[in-house]
């Protein structure tokens, strides 16, 4: 999977078979509430805490984009000193390349997996798979749609779209799973047959939360504990980086994990924090023999000294998605991004442009939850907006639009044009509401209209102005008081 | 341009062109930070520490005991004492090589008890062997170097003589973790790391609480791929 996907249809289409999927955005709005109050909480009983620390990873985190070269550099290096393998990536391609190298030299064929965006927007799997690697996804989540073959719909939860019975009915079907559908019995099920994949692979693959520029460490943040079972036993492992994983030292990660479980979960911490800093020591009998670093841009870099640059501080927490009124409707499926809900809307055309994200980027109500409630504060409805200002500059927005907001214009500022409206105006909607005092369902094959009256009564305009009845009104309050003197 | 063999410039100088650096520097310097954030913990004694690092691990369903020095093999020993959980079958055990456990003479108190049917100390001598006893074994036993009061966390680095699989593969965790080794958040641990200058071991892992997913339907299972059951002993 690229950072795109399901592209053959349009956004309104997929908008609109999301909105069809009650269970679906069902499951998006009982995560959204789950991880609001659960957050809430956390938040509160930090009192001024919550906000210092976001300020401070903000300042933190600016000094690392506005130095990003530099810090790059460093982690990289230290990360050699440990004796991690580095690779560099400039594009996903460049990536791919090297992960394919790496498997071929080992003569691998079989590798597991805990979950990692990066992986996901090069399309990774699909590459591995092409070739003959067997690659086993490790989330429960992530193992469940791969086994349904299916894409993820939340980026912390992502296969919040099946319901038990399904998901039981897939193992059923594919893994010869013979139990319930109850959610603890599934689990202890895929718990005993991944622990086989783990033990076997020979390679894992995984992400990073965050990279520690003056250590050299990557970092692993899961709850299930499949990120250390990949980091664990496979000889060989392969990390996946991304240049804007990075924070300077120790103790900024530290201000980064108080903020990344909180956000993301609503937990102070995650069952498994792992901080790993180059391959196994010596004496050691598990970890990996080798380590190889994948250290990506694949487009960020352009993020840097822009416009855009706040959303280089993206830690990945979805916090933005559990609070948003749209992300709610249309769930992850809608956008067609692997990032989906408001940070997606700002990042995927950062990083894949306008040409193919449809009006994406107007799937936002500019509403603002998202900038409150983004942990390094990143005014993320703002770079929405930012990127309908470039698209309409740049004349990637619909063609029709320009005209029409030709003809608006010209209404609004010519006078007679104005009142000419305001005098057929009534008429035409009093015939069109069949002399009712409302638009109804049945206005609904007119083109714009349609949008609003096809869920709504849109009321029909009176036929007497405010100002005529407001003139009339004073004038009449004038006879009044000259009648009583 | 081909693909594959980029070197570190490769990646580096499109950031440094975007920043507008002709090259990257020599050395940045840390700003001084303008904020720092207040902590919950601020301002607890180390007793109260303590306290709340226990009353947080029961709140992720960590079972907490507390014993002395010279208690800690009888309080272990209670712990592994029902075999394997819900069955009360027989269990096998496998533990760090620790000094301390050496000293408290716990490998011959875990032998001794009548439902431990094999010990097995990690040794770093006896290869794979280490692992494949901690996949059968349902005990897994570590001393951990820290404990974390705000989130109940305890600090485990991978070494020669404890491996990653003991905290990970058995069905119960039991991390030791000395009282005086308790501080306030996450921060003083890395504080620690920094201070100390020396290079990190190939892994710390910070451990709080059990194995744990909600992907199906955001229910709770406890028991995915690492420990079902963490136990903490406190040792005062």
């Amino acid at each position: 999977m690229a950072i795109l996907y399901n592209t053959e249809a349009t956004l309104a289409e997929r908008v609109e078979e999301c909105l069809e999927d009650d269970f679906k955005h069902n499951a998006i709005k009982n995560a959204q509430e789950a991880f609001y109050v659960s957050r809430g909480k956390l938040v509160e009983e930090m009192g001024d805490g919550w906000q210092q620390l976001r300020m401070h990873a903000m300042e933190v985190r600016n000094h690392v984009t506005e130095n990003l070269d530099y810090y790059v550099k460093q982690f990289a290096e230290n990360a050699e000193a440990n004796g991690c393998i580095m690779h560099y990536a400039p594009t996903g391609d460049d990536a791919l390349w090297e992960v394919l190298d790496i498997f071929e030299k080992h003569g691998a064929a079989y590798a597991v997996k805990s979950k990692s965006m990066m992986t996901e927007e090069v399309g990774l799997n699909e590459i591995l798979e092409e070739t003959g690697i067997k690659i086993v996804e490790t989330d429960c989540a992530e193992n469940i749609l791969q086994t349904a073959e299916s894409k993820p719909s939340h980026i912390v939860v992502p296969a919040l779209h099946f319901n038990r019975d399904a998901i039981a009915d897939i193992y059923r079907e594919k893994r010869g799973y013979t139990g319930s559908n109850v959610p603890e019995e599934i689990t202890h099920f895929l718990r005993k047959i991944l622990r086989h994949e783990f033990m076997e692979a020979e390679v894992g693959i995984r992400g990073c939360n965050f990279a520690v520029a003056s250590t050299g460490s990557v970092t692993l943040v899961t709850n299930e504990g499949n990120g250390r079972m990949v980091d664990s036993f496979p000889k060989v492992q392969i990390v996946f980086v991304g240049i804007d994983r990075i924070v300077p030292d120790l103790e900024s990660l530290d201000t980064m994990m108080a903020l990344l479980p909180r956000s993301a979960v609503g937990a102070k911490m995650t069952a498994y924090f792992s901080l790993d800093s180059g391959p196994r020591g010596a004496g050691e009998i598990d970890g990996p023999e080798e380590v190889h670093i994948i250290f990506m841009d694949n487009g960020r870099h352009e993020l840097a000294n822009s416009e855009f640059s706040d959303m280089l501080r993206c830690m990945r927490c979805g916090a933005c998605l559990n609070i948003c009124p749209v992300y709610r409707h249309i769930t992850g499926h809608g956008y067609g991004s692997i990032y989906p809900g408001p940070m997606g809307l700002v990042l995927t055309p950062g990083l894949v442009g306008y040409d193919d994200i449809d009006n994406m980027v107007f799937a936002c109500s500019l509403c603002g939850a998202c900038t409150e409630h983004c942990p390094v504060s990143i005014p993320i409805h703002d770079l929405v907006r930012q990127h309908r200002i470039n698209m309409v500059d740049e004349h990637k927005n619909h063609a029709i639009e320009v005209p029409i907001f030709k003809a608006l214009g010209l209404f609004w500022s010519s006078r007679p044009v104005y009142m000419a409206g305001m005098t057929l105006g009534p008429p035409i909607m009093k015939a069109l509401a069949h002399g009712g005092q409302a638009l109804d369902a049945s206005s609904a094959w007119i083109p714009v209209v349609k949008g609003w009256t096809s869920t709504r009564d849109f009321d029909v305009l009176s036929s007497t102005r405010f100002r005529t009845w407001f003139k009339a009104h004073k004038e009449a309050q004038a006879d009044e008081k000259g009648g009583e003197q | 341009m081909a693909l594959g063999n980029k070197t570190l410039n490769d990646l580096v100088s499109p950031i440094s062109a975007q920043l507008g650096n002709a090259r990257v520097a020599d050395k940045v310097d840390m700003p001084e930070w303008e904020f720092k954030a207040q902590r919950v913990t601020d301002g607890l004694s180390h007793e109260q520490l303590v306290d709340m690092f226990q009353a947080e691990a029961e709140k992720v369903r960590v079972k907490v005991s507390r014993c002395s020095a010279a208690d800690l093999a009888t309080c272990i020993g209670d712990i592994v004492r029902e075999g394997v959980p819900g069955t009360g079958e027989e269990c096998e055990v496998v533990c760090a090589n620790d000094e301390r456990f050496e000293q408290a003479g716990l490998y011959d108190a875990l032998k001794r008890r009548k439902l431990v049917s094999k010990v097995t100390v990690w040794d770093p001598e006896a290869g794979d062997a280490n692992v494949d006893a901690a996949l059968v074994a349902t005990y897994g036993i570590t001393y951990t170097t820290g404990g974390i009061a705000e989130t109940a966390t305890v600090v485990q680095p991978t070494s020669a003589n404890c491996g990653r699989a003991i905290s990970l593969l058995p069905l119960v965790h039991i991390a030791v973790v000395d009282a005086s080794s308790i501080v306030a958040t996450m921060h003083d641990v890395m504080k620690g790391f920094e201070e100390s200058g020396e290079k990190l071991p190939s892994q710390v892992c910070f451990i709080s609480g059990p194995s744990a997913t909600a992907d199906i339907e955001l229910v709770r299972v406890e028991g995915v791929h690492g420990p079902m059951y963490v136990h903490y002993v406190i040792v005062e």
